[in-house]
């Protein structure tokens, strides 16, 4: 039987080496693994810098949507030699891929690299890259939850912009009415509807579990929080829009059919731009931090494989990437902000988004909390969110999907 | 000279064999060895024999009989509506004699659409909000959510059945002109209705055909993944979570490949139940 499961897993990897030679880094060659979003066009461009630095190094890019690359992660990693010479992590993956022995800890290149200057990064993101006592990612971009609102709506009423979630849930319900919806919400179930509640649980004093592994989402913080979530969907959000995510969300914002959102503080800058998707509406939000103040932290990382053959290259480029003085350019021209000297620089300021929005990156960064962590974060995630969806449907009571969702986690964990 | 051990005709099929054993056979196999193991792509070092367990356990998770009730939903409803449009508009085009090959490029464009891309063309079309279809109905004062809680999975019945009903309408077209012309122009000479000679001869005749495209398409129907994935997600809830959308969660996300490869294989069971059953009400006299 064993030579049957030698074999079998040969084969298996057979597919994945083939690939891997097909493609893999060789000596002056990278390989990187990419997201097909925006940054990705920054990072692409500033690297050609890098590579007239560094003559004997080429870089290539492997951009591709969000649901693919964690499969392309795992081929890699599953190979004898990697695909990928850097990789980005997100935040549920990185307990996973550490402790599966996908990563390589970057503890002794960061100490050999003078200057660059490890504690510079915000502390709720620097923490994320580090699993049990080693580093196994760098952070290349935040995904931390800010409250975008219309401040020109908000100056008309002369309403303030509320700090409480229970003030929240008053003020999308007031700004309810005449064709347009207090708060453009993102319940499509799974990861849209978990990110964006979670910063609801933050606000009500709850958590997925506390600091002993105890699972606490059905406690009494956590049904409220679901409560007043379902409320403000009820009578707040646009009718309809239960699947609602990232995109159908912005697009309410950016055409004036909503007054608020939850949503990456990043998408602050995009809003504003007049040759963006806001139009006509472009410089009438501004950012402020979730209410409660605990926003979720998304984030993604750099990392090295621990099969990539081309290590001492890929570190020289993602220190490069993430040293202070190019980062600096790279939050200039859009990126989102990971350093805290970057978002102090008067510089960047200027030349950003404004220093008011840099103000509130970082008050919002330095309180925030990961999206989910542990080896099965990704399942935690669906199955709170599947719940969650129940509920918001109500297909559920709130007591009864959170004690679902809590039996889920429990579940997971022990498997 | 020694006479070769295998006919030529056994000779020439060593070839095909072996290829059909190695793509075929082999993940068979393999993927039945792994449910009976708890075989994780992260702990691959650490493959545990799990005997029955696997397969013991689908019997109390809920998400996966709720998958599979929505899959069934999802595959009666979808292939009914396919076969009963498909069976009309075949009979109509039956009858048309002028641009009969430009009518048949029209109706059979979906089934040339990527499933995704109608997935993501449908996300939108029905967004209730920027949608162009709630648009039009709303000044007509029809007000429907179609991927609310309960439309949710009919909303996915019927783009399927937007994109499937030219492959019914394709092969019962061409089992309508493959009937022999004589019993229908009997039929006339006695003055039987229209109805009386589709329900007396047109179907009886037509049975066979009927029968291979419900299975095609009832078979194509279970792995219903793209419109799930490009439009739900499987919710509200779980209303819209298909078999296939599950099993790809647990192992291509979840990565627990021997519990994903058990439920392959109870679908497997199920589809063949299913099939076996089809085939047997059909062919009774």
């Amino acid at each position: 039987m064993k030579s049957f499961v030698k074999g079998a897993q040969v084969l298996a990897l057979a597919t994945a080496v083939s690939i891997g030679w097909a493609s893999a880094g060789t000596a002056g060659s990278l390989n990187v693994i990419m997201e097909e979003v925006p940054d990705f066009d920054i990072v692409t461009k500033m690297t050609k810098q890098f590579e007239a630095a560094n003559p004997g190094i080429t870089v290539t890019f492997d951009a591709m949507p969000y649901d693919a690359m964690r499969d392309k992660i795992l081929t890699s990693s599953l190979a004898s030699k990697a695909t990928y010479d850097v990789i980005i992590i997100d935040n549920p993956w990185m307990d996973e891929f550490s402790r599966a022995g996908y990563l390589a800890p970057l503890d002794d290149l960061i100490k050999s690299s003078a200057g660059y200057d490890f504690n510079d990064f915000v502390g709720p993101l620097r923490e994320i890259g580090e699993v049990d006592g080693k580093i196994y990612g760098v952070p290349y971009y935040n995904y931390a939850l800010g409250l975008i609102v219309r401040q020109d709506i908000f100056d008309a009423k002369g309403i303030n912009v509320p700090t409480t979630l229970e003030g929240y849930v008053k003020t999308v319900k007031d700004l309810t009415g005449g064709g347009m919806y207090g708060a453009a919400m993102q319940p499509q179930r799974g990861y849209k509807i978990y990110e964006e509640w979670k910063n609801w649980l933050h606000a009500t004093g709850g958590d997925l579990m506390d600091a002993s592994g105890n699972v606490i989402i059905n406690n009494a913080a956590a049904v409220k929080a679901l409560e007043m979530y379902i409320d403000a969907y009820q009578t707040a959000a646009p009718k309809g829009s239960l699947n609602w995510g990232f995109d159908e969300a912005l697009q309410a914002m950016a055409t004036g059919q909503a007054a608020t959102m939850l949503s990456y503080n990043w998408m602050l800058p995009t809003l504003n731009n007049p040759n963006g998707p806001a139009g006509k509406l472009a410089g009438k939000f501004k950012l402020y931090e979730v209410p409660g103040g605990e926003a979720v932290l998304g984030a993604w990382h750099w990392g090295i494989p621990r099969n990539a053959s081309a290590k001492d290259d890929a570190w020289k480029f993602i220190s490069w990437i993430t040293s202070k003085a190019v980062d600096k350019e790279r939050v200039i021209m859009g990126g989102a902000p990971i350093r805290i000297s970057v978002i102090n620089d008067p510089e960047v300021w200027e030349k950003g988004a404004g220093k008011s929005y840099f103000n509130t990156v970082l008050g919002i960064l330095e309180d925030a909390k990961p999206l989910s962590s542990g080896d099965h974060a990704e399942e935690l995630i669906e199955i709170v969110g599947t719940e969650l969806s129940a509920a918001v449907s109500g297909q559920k009571t709130p007591h009864e999907a959170l004690d679902d969702a809590a039996k889920g986690v429990m579940a997971a964990n022990k498997k | 000279m020694r006479k070769p051990d295998l006919p030529l005709q056994y000779r020439l099929m060593v070839p095909l064999a072996v290829v059909l054993l190695a793509v075929m056979a082999y993940p068979l196999v393999f993927s039945a060895w792994i449910s009976l193991h708890d075989y994780r792509l992260t702990r691959l070092a650490d493959v545990q024999f799990r005997g029955w367990d696997n397969y013991l356990g689908l019997i109390e998770n809920q998400q996966f009989w709720t998958a599979i009730t929505n899959t069934m939903t999802f595959v009666v409803g979808a292939v009914s509506m396919e076969f009963v449009l498909g069976f009309a508009l075949a009979l109509l085009l039956h009858r048309v004699r002028r641009f009969q090959n430009f009518y048949r490029a029209i109706l059979l464009s979906p089934m040339f659409i990527t499933p995704i891309a109608v997935g993501l063309m449908f996300r939108f079309l029905l967004n209730i909000q920027l949608g162009v279809v709630p648009h039009y109905l709303n000044k007509i004062g029809i007000h429907v959510d179609w991927f609310g809680v309960d439309l949710a999975l009919f909303s996915l019945m019927l783009i399927d059945t937007w994109q499937w009903t030219p492959f019914m309408l394709l092969m019962l077209l061409a089992g309508l002109e493959s009937l022999p012309k004589a019993p229908f122009e009997a039929a006339r000479v006695d003055g039987a209705s229209a109805w009386l000679i589709f329900r007396r001869i047109t179907l009886p005749m037509m049975r066979p055909v009927i029968l291979v495209a419900l299975i095609i398409r009832g078979l194509d129907a279970f792995k219903v993944f793209e419109y799930v994935y490009a439009i739900t997600r499987g919710g509200p809830g779980d209303s819209t979570e298909t078999i296939l959308f599950h099993i790809y969660k647990v192992g291509f996300r979840f990565f627990r490949m021997g519990e994903a490869a058990s439920m392959a294989y109870v679908l497997i069971v199920i589809t063949l139940i299913i099939v076996t059953t089809l085939y047997w009400s059909m062919n009774r006299r």
